[in-house]
């Protein structure tokens, strides 16, 4: 039997809307979850996107995926890679396995939500596809670390850390909480897919998957890679969305969708990414900087799927751009200075060779950044490892919950930007975290920062050694 | 007598850090109190000067001996820390 082509059947098999008539639209699709933006059902089937992509095809092409990663894995169990790694590339694993592997099952709801809610068939479609992605993600990158777990415990954070109170947990979940766990489905397009996806988690793999197979590690740069093709797919779900919304007269709410998630992921980036780029990765090994890769593989991108899009460029692009050459420093000098606070034990990255590296890709780092890891290697090289540790929490940001922080040294402009609201002093560690708090307050005002709750007494005893029990952390 | 807290922006120094102190406290041992989280850490210490404190923002120094119950500071609020040559 002759069978169709696919593009003779494709958009009408998708076609799934029709007219409810026991139950009203709004019963169907509930605005809250639904996010239709006031647009009747027939705006949302003008949704179209590029792939196209039908069941059968979509299940062959995963199974070879998982065919792929999974032998590259079984193939490479022997080889003691793990064992012989770098001290550098193992923290890059442990951070990030830690970091995103339950989230990808968190990814999975919200994929779900689109599937269910979103108005758009075309969008329910792709996401039940999208949600199957990252059912698939979460069970590799948890199936993939436990190997090593026997080896070393912290591997184990795979596991654990979404469950947990440690401080870049917190931030991680305030985040993902914001933009895909608590929002509608067409917010969820725009703010998981659009914003995170298409502008940071993407490009970022295609890195992470270079990396590895520089350093050698092959089973990760497979898995990274199967993972990639996933996200280059399904980051493409809320595109379309966004040109629904503005030819339907809706673009200023959208923007600020953009803005608003655009900036948390440079904040989740700057703590994650840009250590492991700048400080973690051996310097045999480094390609670009941060700062370099950003510039080119994000911005650029961004500065284009916004323009094509017919959106503008978030208000606060300056600030973006200024702080691509600092931020991510101090993200760095304060989770190793914190270092007994994260999951994974920091490379500190700054012997003479890597400081030459860094005062080359980032003039004036020796002045600024060096002049504080100065007094902290004379601590260390005079034995005065009381100093090297800290004894009291850092302010958090009440927006991002990383550390409130800026250039040190010459260079001095750390600040606060606070704001009292219903008579609770907030702070935030730039304009742009306090102005993503501002656009909606009551969303985000009940939230409790680690140190809100540690003044709150939820913290005992109020030490470091109390802190470490609240976060889960077990000594050794 | 109460337990206060307040933000530390050290001058020098790359991240604020919550310093508990007491609103008996006089600014120059609420200086004290943050430089033990800073210098000798990740700031050298200036013998040349002494240290300051300020509300983030303003130009004036509140008088050393002020005490923090009289400084009309907010729990939590920032404040600066900045070294002034003694000479």
């Amino acid at each position: 039997m002759a069978v169709l082509n696919r593009m003779d059947w494709y958009d009408l098999a998708r076609s799934t809307n029709w007219t409810p008539n026991y139950v009203t639209e709004d019963e169907l699709f509930p605005p809250d979850l639904s996010g239709g933006f006031g647009l009747p059902q027939e705006a949302w089937e003008n949704y179209d996107e590029p792939y196209k992509q039908t069941y059968p095809e979509y299940v062959k092409v995963q199974r070879e995926k998982d065919a792929g990663a999974y032998s590259v894995k079984a193939a490479l169990e022997r080889s003691r890679i793990f064992e012989n790694a770098d001290p550098g590339w193992k923290s890059v694993m442990k951070a990030h396995y830690g970091a995103i592997a339950r989230g990808e099952y968190a990814a999975a709801s919200a994929e779900a939500r689109m599937m269910r809610f979103s108005k758009a068939p075309g969008m329910r479609n792709m996401s039940t596809l999208g949600c199957m992605d990252e059912i698939r993600h979460g069970q590799m990158q948890l199936y993939f670390p436990h190997e090593h777990v026997s080896k070393d415990r912290q591997m184990d954070w795979a596991f654990k850390a979404y469950d947990t109170n440690e401080w870049a947990m917190i931030a991680a979940r305030h985040f993902f909480d914001d933009i895909m766990m608590t929002r509608d489905a067409i917010s969820v397009s725009i703010m998981l897919t659009f914003s995170f996806e298409t502008g940071f988690t993407n490009m970022q793999f295609l890195g992470l998957a270079a990396d590895a197979a520089e350093a050698g590690d092959h089973t990760f740069a497979n898995l990274i890679s199967s993972i990639q093709t996933d996200e280059s797919r399904h980051a493409q779900i809320g595109g379309p969305a966004l040109k629904v919304l503005i030819e339907n007269g809706k673009k200023e709410e959208a923007q600020k969708r953009v803005d608003v998630a655009l900036w948390g992921a440079w904040k989740l980036f700057s703590v994650l990414t840009g250590p492991i780029m700048d400080y973690y990765t051996p310097l045999e090994h480094r390609k670009q900087s941060f700062k370099e890769f950003m510039e080119e593989w994000i911005v650029a991108q961004f500065e284009r799927a916004l323009t094509d899009m017919g959106l503008d460029l978030p208000w606060y692009w300056d600030i973006f751009l200024e702080d691509l050459k600092d931020t991510h420093h101090g993200m760095h000098l304060g989770s190793y200075y914190w270092r007994p606070t994260v999951w994974w034990n920091p490379a500190a990255g700054i012997t003479p060779e890597e400081r030459d590296w860094l005062e080359e890709k980032y003039p004036g780092w020796n002045d600024t950044w060096g002049q504080c890891w100065d007094v902290f290697i004379d601590n260390v090289v005079d034995g005065k490892m009381e100093l090297a540790y800290p004894e009291t929490l850092p302010m958090v940001c009440n927006m991002c919950q990383l550390p409130i922080l800026g250039v040190p040294g010459k260079k001095w402009n750390v600040k606060d930007y606070p704001l009292e609201y219903n008579g609770r002093l907030y702070h935030f560690g730039s304009e742009v975290d306090r102005w993503c708090f501002e656009q909606d307050p009551e969303r985000y005002a009940g939230h409790l920062s680690i140190v809100d709750r540690f003044l709150a007494g939820m913290i005992q005893p109020m030490n470091l050694e109390g802190a470490l029990k609240y976060m889960n952390i077990a000594p050794g | 007598m109460a337990l206060f807290p307040l933000g530390s922006n050290f001058e020098g120094d790359f991240v604020l850090q919550l310093i508990a102190i007491d609103t008996e406290n006089t600014m120059d041992e609420v200086a004290a109190a943050a430089a033990i989280h800073s210098v000798n850490r990740r700031v050298r210490p200036r013998p040349d000067c002494i240290m300051r404190v300020r509300k983030q923002g303003a130009t004036e120094f509140f008088p050393r001996d002020m005490k923090v119950a009289d400084s009309g500071l907010m729990p939590t609020e920032t404040i600066e820390i900045i070294w002034e040559k003694t000479t």
